[in-house]
């Protein structure tokens, strides 16, 4: 789970351009949008296609896409519980 | 068209320290290929981080020369927003449709797509400013910055505005150059801008750059009396339309005190440039920018900046700008104090 954590916020910080940002800056549980990262509603957009370039899951319900984008961890336990057992 | 269009301020990044207002000539030395890439300011002192992670290299660049612009004309928000580009934000473009081949249509990003629209700096300028009033971009080609300026003018004109931002931004990616040099557009050869018009061969320097001006009916030192653009003319065309053109605004060419012509060094367009000048100005000092700019759809806008430069430090009445875009576009603006 650890692992997983740190390679997603090496892709988010990739794909969203996170200039002077680096992995231990971002709190697991710190929340994405709003307050923490800052991201906004773009940001989610992308978020959703790191999903399914990097996972191959694709999150078709929006409502879902807010629960998972809320913070690493629980992007990092949406990702782990798709995964074959 | 009635009125006088007056340049209130202006602001340029191009390969020139254009930007800095330190602005002197100089003949840069390319590297490795024909292509003259603008030096870039500091974006961050214009654009707030959040936005400018998102934005490729010519959304930053067209957005950053309309506020300075905007800050030398002393306007917090103006009457409207005009632009012209050639090619838009190449690069979003680019990765755009590459994304679409390796992820067979799927899993797209929306940035690039959404920034590769034309109207994206426009957006962005609209954006920060808070002006909500007419924005409209130009894609024409050789006479996309042409259009932004006409429209500008005709507003202006019409009483529909009282100052207009108008300017031109344009990019070279990697890949357009190399489809450019496929059909013979840059010299084949590594040449300096200091050879370019010795060098006796096909093609031009290719360049980028992006220039803005405040446009208004408030009277200032400089002003735009006139504009004609000519689509693929023949030599006698250029001549007679630059003959009825001058006589429209009661000159002679002797009354020109300088030519800014885009004399671009290829063996197959500066004819143009060297008949007009045999024919029409044997004795009126020329300039030619592309040296400074390279070669790009919206390189008049380098031109028009040069020009206001120049008038603002020399005592000229009259100063003519000459430009065409491989034999295509062929464009007359004529400036006066």
């Amino acid at each position: 789970m650890e692992a997983l954590k740190l390679k997603l916020k090496q892709q988010i910080i990739e794909a969203l351009n996170l200039q002077d940002t680096k992995p231990e800056d971002i709190d697991d549980n710190a929340p994405l949008f709003g307050e923490g990262l800052g991201l906004d509603s773009i940001d989610s957009l992308e978020l959703m296609v790191l999903l399914e370039r990097n996972y191959h899951i694709k999150v078709e319900d929006p409502r879902e896409g807010r629960k998972i984008l809320q913070s690493v961890q629980t992007m990092a336990e949406f990702i782990q519980s798709k995964q074959p057992a | 068209m009635k009125g006088r269009f007056y340049i209130q301020g202006t602001a340029a990044i191009s390969p020139q320290e254009s930007f800095s207002g330190e602005f002197t000539p100089q003949l840069l030395t390319l590297a490795d290929k024909n292509l003259l890439r603008v030096k870039e300011p500091d974006y961050r002192a214009f654009i707030a981080p959040n936005s400018l992670r998102r934005m490729s290299r010519v959304l930053k660049m067209g957005l950053t020369t309309a506020i300075r612009c905007l800050q030398n004309s002393g306007v917090a928000v103006p009457d409207a927003i005009i632009t012209g580009t050639g090619k838009g934000s190449l690069h979003d473009t680019e990765r755009f449709l590459h994304d679409i081949r390796r992820y067979s249509e799927t899993a797209l990003n929306p940035t690039p797509f959404i920034q590769s629209t034309y109207n994206s700096v426009n957006g962005l300028v609209a954006l920060q400013v808070q002006c909500t009033e007419y924005n409209n971009t130009f894609v024409h080609r050789g006479f996309s910055f042409e259009h932004a300026l006409l429209d500008a003018m005709m507003l202006l004109s019409e009483g529909r505005a009282g100052n207009v931002l108008a300017g031109a931004f344009d990019e070279m990616s990697d890949e357009y150059f190399y489809i450019r040099s496929r059909i013979g557009s840059w010299k084949e050869q590594l040449t300096q801008p200091e050879e370019m018009f010795t060098a006796g061969t096909p093609g031009a320097l290719s360049g980028e750059g992006s220039a803005f001006f405040v446009l208004s009916s408030t009277p200032s030192d400089v002003h735009i009396a006139g504009l004609k653009m000519l689509y693929k003319p023949s030599q006698e065309r250029v001549h007679e339309t630059l003959e009825a053109f001058l006589r429209q605004h009661g000159l002679q060419p002797s009354d020109i005190g300088l030519l800014i012509s885009g004399r671009s060094g290829d063996t197959n367009f500066d004819h143009y440039y060297h008949a007009l000048t045999a024919q029409y100005f044997p004795q009126t000092p020329e300039v030619p920018f592309k040296q400074l700019c390279g070669e790009y759809d919206t390189a008049a806008s380098f031109a028009l900046w040069l020009a206001v430069e120049r008038m603002r430090k020399e005592e000229l009445r009259h100063v003519l700008i000459y430009n065409q875009f491989f034999g295509e576009q062929h464009t007359f603006i004529l400036l006066g104090r």
